[in-house]
């Protein structure tokens, strides 16, 4: 199987804030067709790779984007202003302009028609991740970069939700690099795996990462184990031989 | 009811320079509306004020050059507006690194102006305006330069919210913010110009956040808001010369208050509104 081109690359991405390092020599690429999921601890620079990535945050190395290249963005925070009156129609409509149909059709198709002429600032926080994601597919994006979507959503909303991403990409035919703290839901959907703390520490298909030793490393045997349990039962593509016990029998590619 | 109202009435039938005065000051005000609405979003209040603030600084050095004024302070916004731009908020808030630089050219435009002996019977006029001690070259400016900045905002107002709505989105998304940045410090700046004479120094920030004040809680999108600006502040100015008029009052001060007054009804009305809304 050949890989398509890919619709952005990071090469050798490096960020350092106040003299800390915060990136080391970062390189992604994401394809068309691909759902990658970030993975990585608290601080390890997930928000701020999706950032440089984006040019949002000054850094050294190379961003290639495929000629044209559509991009929708989800970001982690989104500060909603009560001086600014906005309904969730016209917001999205911001990003459409002249064009007829879109923003019911997105509305529609994250399942949040009914909130249409509410203002954004009155939105709960599951009801404005919702309205975020609607937002970023209204243009028709040809990539998604998603932040922590769904931080404020609850549980079976957010296991919906991250289906609704892999239709998504299916529908429009784009890429994905979503962001992620839960490791259980993200491992069900990503076609490839990129843990990231400073750099990248492992990378591949989720059943190969969670075997891999810097992932055990990073996030702990108990954590890894339980996770080979769950993309064992999961997993359709892989052909995974046993479910390890441990993590001492570690089975994926390893690196530096 | 009201003793000088005949006054006004024969005023304004005799005065054709009280007409273009007041259609002149509309104009800005309609102008200042919507500018102001995107200054209230973009928490920009300080920038306007220390932008006013150059301007009697612009005004002195226009003055001093033999350049007319209102490009002087046209000018010397812009530079100062770029400049303060630039601040970061590194070593000090980039709002008191603001506030520096906008005192600075409030104290030298003063300090410059005093020196000049035509124009210090007028001091007071470019502290706080006077819309009438206008000459007609100035009004017509007003007039047509409110009406070009109208033009501005409505061919710039979907770049213009894209960046108000969120800037890290309209940059990741490959959108061009500095076509809106640029374009909104220069439209501030040419207010300025457009409005030292009309309102002062001191008050020109009024005249931008007071019209959207008193539009928001009437408007559930953006444009109703910016649209319900323009109509309050073209409001402002007849109602301001109006009553300054009938109390012989200075013009440019009460253009603000007749603002001011808009501000308190509407405010009312939406509280007032909401209780019934509440207990109906």
């Amino acid at each position: 199987m050949t890989q398509p081109p890919p619709l952005i690359q990071a090469e050798d991405l490096s960020v350092t804030l106040a003299g800390a390092p915060i990136l080391d020599h970062v390189s992604v690429q994401v394809s068309r067709g691909e759902v990658v999921v970030l993975i990585g601890p608290n601080g390890s620079g997930k928000t701020t790779f999706l950032k440089a990535l984006l040019e949002l945050v000054p850094h050294r190395g190379r961003v290639a984007r495929a000629p044209g290249l559509k991009i929708g963005y989800v970001p982690q925070h989104f500060a909603r202003d009560h001086a600014l009156p906005l309904t969730v129609a016209r917001f999205l409509a911001i990003y459409a302009p002249n064009e007829k149909g879109v923003v019911a059709a997105a509305l529609a198709r994250i399942g949040i028609e009914e909130l249409a002429g509410k203002q954004v600032v009155t939105l709960s926080g599951g009801e404005l991740a919702r309205v975020l994601l609607a937002r970023a597919i209204v243009h028709r994006p040809d990539l998604l970069l998603l932040d922590e979507p769904f931080a404020g959503v609850d549980l079976a909303g957010e296991a919906t939700l991250y289906r609704l991403i892999a239709e998504l990409r299916d529908e429009l035919n784009c890429g994905v690099l979503l962001v992620s703290h839960d490791l259980h839901v993200v491992m069900a959907q990503a076609s490839r795996v990129v843990c990231l703390n400073r750099h990248v520490c492992c990378e591949g298909a989720a059943g190969a990462v969670i075997r891999d030793p810097a992932f055990v490393q990073l996030f702990g045997p108990r954590i890894a184990s339980e996770l080979a349990l769950y993309v064992h039962h999961h997993d359709h593509v892989h052909e995974i031989g046993h479910v390890p016990e441990g993590a001492d029998h570690p089975h994926g590619p390893h690196h530096g | 009811m009201c003793p000088k109202a005949p006054i006004i009435l024969t005023a304004l039938i005799m005065d054709s320079f009280l007409w273009r005065a007041i259609l002149g000051a509309a104009l800005l005000g309609a102008a200042a509306g919507p500018l102001g609405c995107f200054v209230l979003w973009r928490r920009m209040a300080y920038l306007g004020e220390s932008l006013a603030h150059m301007g009697l600084l612009g005004a002195a050095l226009g003055l001093l050059l033999g350049v007319a004024p209102i490009a002087g302070v046209a000018a010397v916004a812009i530079v100062a507006g770029l400049i303060m731009a630039r601040a970061t908020d590194r070593y000090i808030p980039s709002g008191t690194f603001i506030g520096l630089v906008g005192h600075v050219g409030l104290a030298l435009g003063f300090i410059l102006l005093s020196t000049m002996e035509t124009v210090r019977a007028d001091l007071m006029g470019y502290l706080f305006g006077d819309v009438l001690a206008l000459s007609p070259f100035d009004i017509y400016a007003v007039a047509v330069g409110g009406a070009v900045m109208l033009a501005a905002l409505w061919l710039l107002w979907r770049p213009l919210l894209v960046v108000t709505v969120s800037r890290d989105i309209a940059i990741a998304e490959g959108r061009d913010t500095r076509l809106a940045d640029l374009a909104f410090l220069v439209l501030v700046a040419g207010l300025v110009a457009l409005a030292l004479k009309v309102v002062g120094a001191l008050l020109i920030v009024a005249l931008l956040l007071i019209p959207p004040a008193a539009a928001r809680p009437l408007a559930k999108t953006p444009e109703a808001m910016a649209l319900l600006a323009a109509v309050l502040g073209a409001l402002s100015a007849p109602l301001g010369i109006a009553g300054a008029y009938v109390f012989d009052a200075p013009a440019g001060p009460a253009i603000v208050l007749a603002a001011a007054a808009l501000f308190v009804a509407t405010s009312a009305g939406a509280a007032v509104q909401q209780k019934i809304t509440r207990s109906g």
